[in-house]
């Protein structure tokens, strides 16, 4: 710690600063020394269900409970102003600007072949 | 036709009476016996389109691929039901069997029918075995939504089919497909014809499914069990295709202008789902979506009413039906190992079940529809007719094959490569009846490469 020089595009890491470890009040002392402890009981309870030669299933993730039904129940969707933006522009507008397109291409080819004026540009049997 | 349907009825007393040592080894036996007499149907013998021995049951060259594929499918349910049913006692799992047997024989008669009232009843009636499939052994809490949707999405649809049927008993006095292919057209010209015209389509396009009624298909398939899946994914949704492909001979002249709004939802379906599909955690769901997207580029191909359009729509569905339901089974056997459908958990298989790995690969590049695999052939065959029908539709259809691409690789990398998590044990290794059941499902779809008139349909 005392060999670290800062450089113009290196910044002190926290975990260098000597600020970090000297100066502690006991109170930040002390919540520090109670969360390593949850950390080493959540650890120790990890380690002995993966080191246990009987079991036979997975070892159940919150975290990834948590997450996957985060992913797959979306209800808390709310209609706002930008959802319904994003809902219209995505969802209901592509409809009506494909009908616009295919109908007018179609309409177009539909007159060209009752004028008889349409030249088939490929030789499909289609 | 008989020769096929008998041996099938003939399946419940088997199932009821065989010995419980001996129950899942009969069954299968006799359903790939019932599954090789089948493909006897495929030997096209009448020159004038129908190949029957009565007016009621026949077989034609757009029902015959499917008629196998539905019997095909049968031993392949079995087998892969057999591990997650075998705890049970021993006359629940009898039922299941009869579900899939009785499944079977209401799929059978639907795409054997001649007659469209018929087929209206078995198209109906196949909804109850699966409905009780799904909500009776469904894993989660979910199944009993995703049975309610899946019921109520299909009857509200089918309902106005029903009237529409009447109606055209009434006004042409015959509802045989026999005759009424050489019927004269009728005259569409009022806003009445026109709700008669999408009453009749309506509930095709909710079985496909079409992309803004599709919600049903993505609770059902998760939720289902794997032989509820499978026949769901490969048969079921070919139900509403094949409906569409016989009631569009009838449709005509309305159908050039009532179709717009259909094919543009397919074909914008096709981009969304296949979005959709890139952001999923759960395997089965992504599945299920990617069913979507196909069945999209299907219900296009056969709006547009052209010859292309029609065979490439009955070559994916063959394809797709074979291919999707390899999937499911390739998902289930990862679900069968960690009691999870998250992608995140089952990943890197590829170290621990290497050859699995190569199942893994085919059913993934199938599904993206590799060259010279029929995904393609229908694909590219309804990608081109949609071409000539408009070039606007290169866009999407390509940005569809594109999605597609990525996704099924997606799906391969996730749950094949990447670090095997270290706290998952207990892996059984692969049984020969998952291998057997991989086979079974891609061997039919890497020889039709070499065979595929058998699924041309009348363009052969």
């Amino acid at each position: 710690m005392a060999n670290y020089k800062e450089a113009p595009l290196a910044s002190r890491p926290k975990t260098l600063d000597p600020a970090e470890y000297f100066n502690l009040s006991p109170d930040y002392r002390r919540a520090e020394e109670k969360r390593a402890a949850l950390r080493a009981q959540l650890k120790r309870q990890y380690l002995e269900q993966l080191n246990n030669p009987h079991r036979k299933e997975l070892i159940e993730d919150p975290a990834l409970t948590r997450w996957t039904h985060a992913r797959t129940n979306n209800n808390y969707f709310r209609p706002t102003a930008k959802t319904s933006l994003i809902g219209g522009l995505f969802g209901v507008l592509p409809l009506f600007v494909l009908y616009v397109v295919f109908k007018t291409d179609r309409d177009k080819r539909e007159a060209k072949i009752k004028a008889g004026t349409y030249e088939r540009p490929y030789k499909l049997s289609t | 036709m008989l020769k096929v349907l008998i041996p099938t009825i003939m399946l419940f007393p088997t199932i009821w009476l065989t010995s419980p040592k001996w129950l899942w080894t009969t069954t299968t036996a006799h359903s790939l016996l019932i599954a090789s007499i089948s493909l006897m149907w495929l030997k096209w013998t009448s020159e004038a389109g129908w190949t029957s021995s009565n007016t009621y049951l026949a077989t034609d060259p757009l029902s015959t691929p499917l008629l196998v594929l539905t019997c095909w499918l049968l031993p392949l349910m079995i087998l892969a039901s057999q591990n997650h049913i075998n705890p049970e006692p021993i006359n629940r799992q009898r039922s299941y069997i009869t579900l899939l047997a009785s499944l079977q024989t209401f799929l059978i008669m639907a795409f054997g029918a001649t007659e469209i009232i018929m087929f209206y009843i078995m198209f109906e009636a196949t909804l109850i075995p699966t409905l009780i499939i799904i909500t009776r052994w469904g894993n989660q809490a979910e199944r009993l939504n995703a049975g309610t949707y899946f019921l109520f999405y299909t009857l509200a649809g089918s309902l106005p089919l029903l009237v529409a049927l009447l109606l055209l008993q009434q006004s042409t006095g015959t509802l045989s497909m026999l005759v009424l292919q050489y019927s004269q057209p009728l005259q569409l010209n009022s806003w009445g014809h026109m709700i008669w015209w999408a009453g009749c389509l309506i509930a095709f396009l909710v079985k496909m499914p079409l992309y803004g009624v599709h919600l049903w298909l993505p609770k059902a398939h998760v939720e289902a069990p794997v032989a509820g899946s499978m026949v769901l994914a490969a048969v079921l949704l070919k139900l509403g295709g094949y409906g569409m492909m016989r009631m569009m001979i009838m449709l005509d002249p309305l159908s050039k202008e009532l179709a717009y709004p259909f094919i543009i939802l397919a074909l914008w379906g096709i981009i969304m789902t296949g979005s959709i599909c890139l952001r999923q955690t759960d395997l089965k769901s992504l599945i299920a979506y990617s069913s979507v997207s196909h069945m999209g580029l299907v219900a296009a191909g056969i709006l547009i009413q052209t010859p292309w359009g029609f065979s490439g729509a009955i070559i994916l569905m063959i394809a797709h039906g074979l291919v999707s339901s390899a999937l499911f089974c390739l998902a289930n056997t990862a679900y069968e190992r960690t009691h999870s459908r998250t992608m995140m958990l089952a990943r890197g298989l590829q170290m621990i079940f290497p050859l699995t790995a190569m199942w893994w690969f085919t059913a993934n590049l199938a599904n993206l529809a590799l060259p010279p695999l029929p995904n393609l052939m229908g694909e590219l065959m309804i990608i081109t007719t949609l071409f000539n029908w408009s070039p606007w539709t290169i866009l999407l259809t390509g940005l569809g094959t594109l999605i597609t691409a990525g996704y099924s690789l997606y799906m391969f990398l996730m749950t094949q490569r990447g670090p095997t998590p270290n706290h998952i044990m207990g892996l059984q290794p692969f049984h020969t009846r998952e291998h057997l059941l991989m086979a079974l499902h891609l061997i039919p779809v890497i020889l039709l490469v070499a065979k595929p008139e058998l699924m041309w349909g009348w363009c052969y």
